[in-house]
């Protein structure tokens, strides 16, 4: 893969992951369904980790976690080695254990999700922040919410795999 | 695996984890202030933010005018009696606000007075995640906001207070975020107590106060407004700002202590307009 190609690739990725931001921060947040709103950018690094495999899908996690870092408040820098660690998990399992596919997405995501929200619930509860059962109960709606989004960020991810080159050369 | 791991896996893994730490050491250095990368990526959100918000109020606004005619018609014929009603209210505050300057005076009292020093700001963007409860707002450090900070709406009520400060946006976390705590007055019985965000009143849009003081019967839709101090003791709130109204009293899981459920003054979820006060007197 030329230096061209790696580029191209990457950026195309990177144009796919704007809407996918977009909609989360700017859209999404202004109308809660169930009184939650979806997490996406998680999402998206998981979807690029099941089609390219673990090392993209590390580096991408990170890019992403950069991204999440930047614009969330109070996430202090947690989510990039948060994000990076699940995109080289997902990419593990997708290539090894799973299939690279919608399904293989749709589980790496369920999984993903919920080392999220557990270790979030975890670090509440150790700094005594909120008891467990309220936690609970806004992390199952918020992954409930965010699956539904699993095909549409897959498929449009999948779009961009199928138009860049594919060995990936990091 | 081992060498696949090795070779490409855990250095990406290291470089996360150093980008983590360098984020994490900076956010607590600069105390407040947007770390140079999030600044830059609020820098280069703006014109997204506004834009989009743009768009979605004016879709929001069509909305309103071709299904939502008849119940502001509504509105506007129950609001025309409300302002008749507080219009002989204040004639009579009037009458009352003259007696105490005339009381103050025989007194030798200084004159009671507030003054607010508010920079104008549009909430640009409210915060995608479920597990706080924050706004971003158009104005930055260029135009003097600092953390700390705090936000009122149009109507003097409070918003919440600046958490994180970019050049031209700043974040802030509203009334009913699980981070927020600060020091109450009771308007009918001057009492004071302690608000504070609870977590699982923050997606109902609540908040709590506690440590109510002994003896007190609060009622539904007493008036809580801050007392201008914030816990620890520093003064960063100017006094009397209306922060919410009791909705109910609650026993809390021990039975030992009641807290009061409020429902915040401010409209957190269809707030256009904020004003941050940078600066301000208040003299009893």
């Amino acid at each position: 893969m030329t230096t061209k190609d790696f580029t191209v690739k990457w950026l195309a990725y990177a144009l796919a992951l704007l809407p996918v931001w977009l909609l989360e921060a700017f859209v999404l947040s202004r109308y809660p369904l169930f009184g939650v709103k979806p997490m996406l950018l998680p999402l998206a690094a998981i979807a690029v980790a099941t089609l390219e495999g673990a090392t993209a899908g590390a580096g991408f996690g990170l890019a992403v976690g950069m991204l999440f870092d930047a614009v969330s408040a109070g996430t202090s820098g947690g989510m990039i080695l948060a994000l990076a660690m699940l995109g080289l998990g997902t990419g593990l399992l997708a290539q090894y254990v799973l299939r690279q596919n919608l399904v293989g997405c749709f589980l790496c995501s369920v999984l993903a999700l919920f080392c999220m929200d557990a270790l979030r619930i975890g670090v509440r509860l150790l700094l005594n922040v909120a008891p467990l059962e309220p936690m609970l109960n806004v992390a199952l709606r918020e992954i409930g919410w965010s699956l539904c989004f699993v095909p549409v960020i897959y498929l449009l991810f999948r779009w961009v795999f199928y138009r860049v080159p594919k060995a990936t050369v990091l | 695996m081992k060498d696949f791991l090795k070779q490409n896996g855990i250095l990406i893994l290291i470089i996360a984890l150093l980008l983590a730490l360098i984020t994490a050491v900076m956010s607590l250095l600069l105390g407040g202030i947007a770390n140079p990368f999030a600044n830059l990526a609020g820098v280069v959100a703006t014109p997204f933010r506004n834009g989009i918000h743009a768009v979605v109020e004016w879709t929001e606004g069509l909305y309103s005018d071709a299904f939502e005619r008849e119940q502001m018609a509504q509105e506007l014929e129950a609001l025309r009696q409300e302002n008749a009603q507080l219009r002989a209210q204040a004639r009579e505050g009037e009458a009352a606000s003259r007696e105490n300057e005339r009381l103050r005076d025989l007194l030798e009292f200084q004159q009671k007075h507030s003054w607010l020093d508010k920079e104008p700001a549009t909430v640009t963007a409210r915060g995608s995640s479920n597990w706080a409860s924050t706004l971003t707002v158009s104005k930055g450090s260029a135009s003097g906001v600092e953390a700390g900070n705090c936000v009122i709406d149009q109507y003097g009520n409070l918003v919440g207070v600046i958490s994180e400060v970019g050049l031209n946006w700043s974040t802030l976390i509203t009334v009913v975020d699980v981070d927020l705590e600060m020091g109450a007055l009771i308007a009918r019985t001057d009492g004071a107590a302690i608000l504070e965000g609870d977590f699982a009143l923050m997606g109902q849009g609540r908040l709590k106060l506690t440590y109510l003081p002994e003896g007190t019967q609060l009622l539904a839709g007493d008036a809580i407004l801050t007392s201008g101090l914030r816990s620890g003791g520093t003064a960063t709130y100017p006094s009397g700002l209306v922060v919410g109204y009791v909705e109910q009293i609650r026993s809390d899981d021990s039975g030992m202590s009641d807290y009061a459920v409020l429902t915040p003054a401010a409209a957190l979820d269809s707030l256009e307009q904020v004003f941050i006060i940078k600066d301000f007197e208040v003299t009893e």
